[in-house]
């Protein structure tokens, strides 16, 4: 990654599974890249189209979207209404000019932490590859 | 114009009305040109005689139940309204008791313009595939067995096959334009909600200046509400004053949700929408 640009990354985490993730990355001491602010929310489908917007409007480079692996939601089935949604906006937003790469859903559990670590990895990478958005 | 139909329009107007079968009739009149229509509340029967039906009749009616809930009501509606009427039945915001459907055959409505009709059909007329409406009381006029082209979608499709950046330019353009005037939101039957987000002062999502961003948040959002909901009645771009082709994002997501969801909005008032619903086993790439 170069060092100028560093790509702002909203991450919004559902409470059960993955901010319990991102804990475990964290008192495990696990390094990942600083660029994500995480917000926490009661569940991912608690997380409205609307949110994502505004991330991108407000000059966020990328928004990650994360609940419970399918089956696992604390809710029972909100994660399915969330992959359904997402799938969806992804599509709408590379119509409208905001690359799919920028939004994306992952499922990560509370014992998850390496992989938590390796996805903001991956994803802050992806998103200095394509650039600030213009 | 079709005399013998309007002739039985205003006879089963009259009768609804002069039988207390409903309270009134929301149809079409003639409008202050003298070519174009406009809508027409008829609650006696003596206006009832101004009702119309041609051609020009591009209004989806519709929309107006909402605002007469609770009161018994005649609506005329075309094929491609009644979608309207099932997209509301689906989603509980009219009482099927309480609303008389006039259904009227239709052979497809011109673009028109105050003073002016053209010869040509509507591009949602051109693909209609609906010979009569989905749902009604009585049907007046005839059946047409219609010569549709397919909805292929090729405008969607060129725009999809060209680069991120340049789609991003085109829609800039277009939402620079739009005044926010929300016309494309008062128009629309699948619009309903008592408070939109748009009108939230805490949190303030859509900030009150007209600015592009500002514009194209309020756009992507408008639309995303419509996805799996919209009927394609294509009313928010004839009355979009700055000509934004709102049509390329309605019937991109109409697209999307067909080929992910393999549903179209206003077909069936049961079947729940796709955003109600879901299947455990669709859709495993994402997220894994």
């Amino acid at each position: 990654m170069s060092a100028g640009y560093q790509p702002k990354v909203i991450g919004f985490l559902c409470n059960w599974c993955s901010y319990a993730g991102a804990d475990m990355a964290g008192t495990s001491r696990m390094c990942y890249p600083q660029n994500i602010r995480i917000i926490r929310v009661p569940c991912s489908g608690r997380v409205d189209p609307l949110f994502v917007l505004k991330c991108f409007q407000r000059g966020a480079d990328g928004v990650l979207v994360s609940g419970c692996h399918p089956g696992d939601c604390h809710y029972t089935e909100g994660n399915y209404h969330t992959r359904r949604r997402f799938a969806l906006l992804r599509e709408f937003l590379d119509y409208l000019g905001i690359e799919k790469e920028r939004l994306r859903v992952e499922w990560v559990s509370a014992s998850e932490g390496q992989r938590f670590a390796e996805l903001v990895a991956d994803f802050t990478t992806e998103l200095a590859r394509l650039g600030p958005r213009s | 114009m079709d005399m013998e139909l309007i002739q039985q329009i205003r006879g089963k107007a009259r009768s609804l009305l002069e039988e207390g079968t409903v309270e009134g009739v929301i149809g079409y009149e003639r409008a202050g040109d003298g070519v174009t229509s406009r809508p027409l509340f008829a609650y006696d029967s003596s206006a009832a005689e101004r009702l119309i039906f041609d051609d020009t009749c591009t209004h989806n009616l519709v929309k107006y139940l909402l605002g007469k809930r609770g009161k018994k009501m005649a609506v005329m509606v075309k094929p491609c309204d009644s979608r309207a009427i099932n997209l509301l039945l689906n989603e509980r915001q009219i009482d099927r008791d309480k609303v008389f459907i006039i259904g009227v055959g239709c052979p497809g409505v011109v673009e028109t313009e105050w003073n002016h009709k053209s010869e040509t059909l509507q591009a949602r007329c051109r693909s209609c595939l609906l010979t009569k409406p989905l749902v009604y009381d009585v049907l007046l006029g005839r059946e047409l067995a219609r010569k549709a082209e397919e909805e292929t979608y090729s405008d969607i499709l060129e725009a999809e096959a060209e680069s991120v950046v340049s789609r991003r330019e085109f829609w800039r353009e277009q939402f620079s334009r739009c005044i926010r005037c929300y016309a494309c939101r008062q128009v629309c039957p699948g619009c309903y909600c008592p408070v939109c987000f748009a009108e939230q002062l805490e949190p303030l999502w859509v900030g009150i200046r007209i600015a592009p961003e500002e514009n194209t948040l309020w756009q992507t959002i408008r639309t995303f509400h419509l996805a799996g909901r919209c009927i394609g009645c294509n009313e928010c771009e004839r009355v979009c004053p700055v000509d934004i082709p709102l049509s390329l994002l309605n019937r991109k997501l109409e697209k999307d949700v067909k080929e992910l969801f393999a549903f179209q909005a206003g077909l069936d008032p049961e079947e729940p929408p796709p955003f109600a619903t879901f299947r455990k086993e669709e859709m495993p790439e994402l997220g894994e």
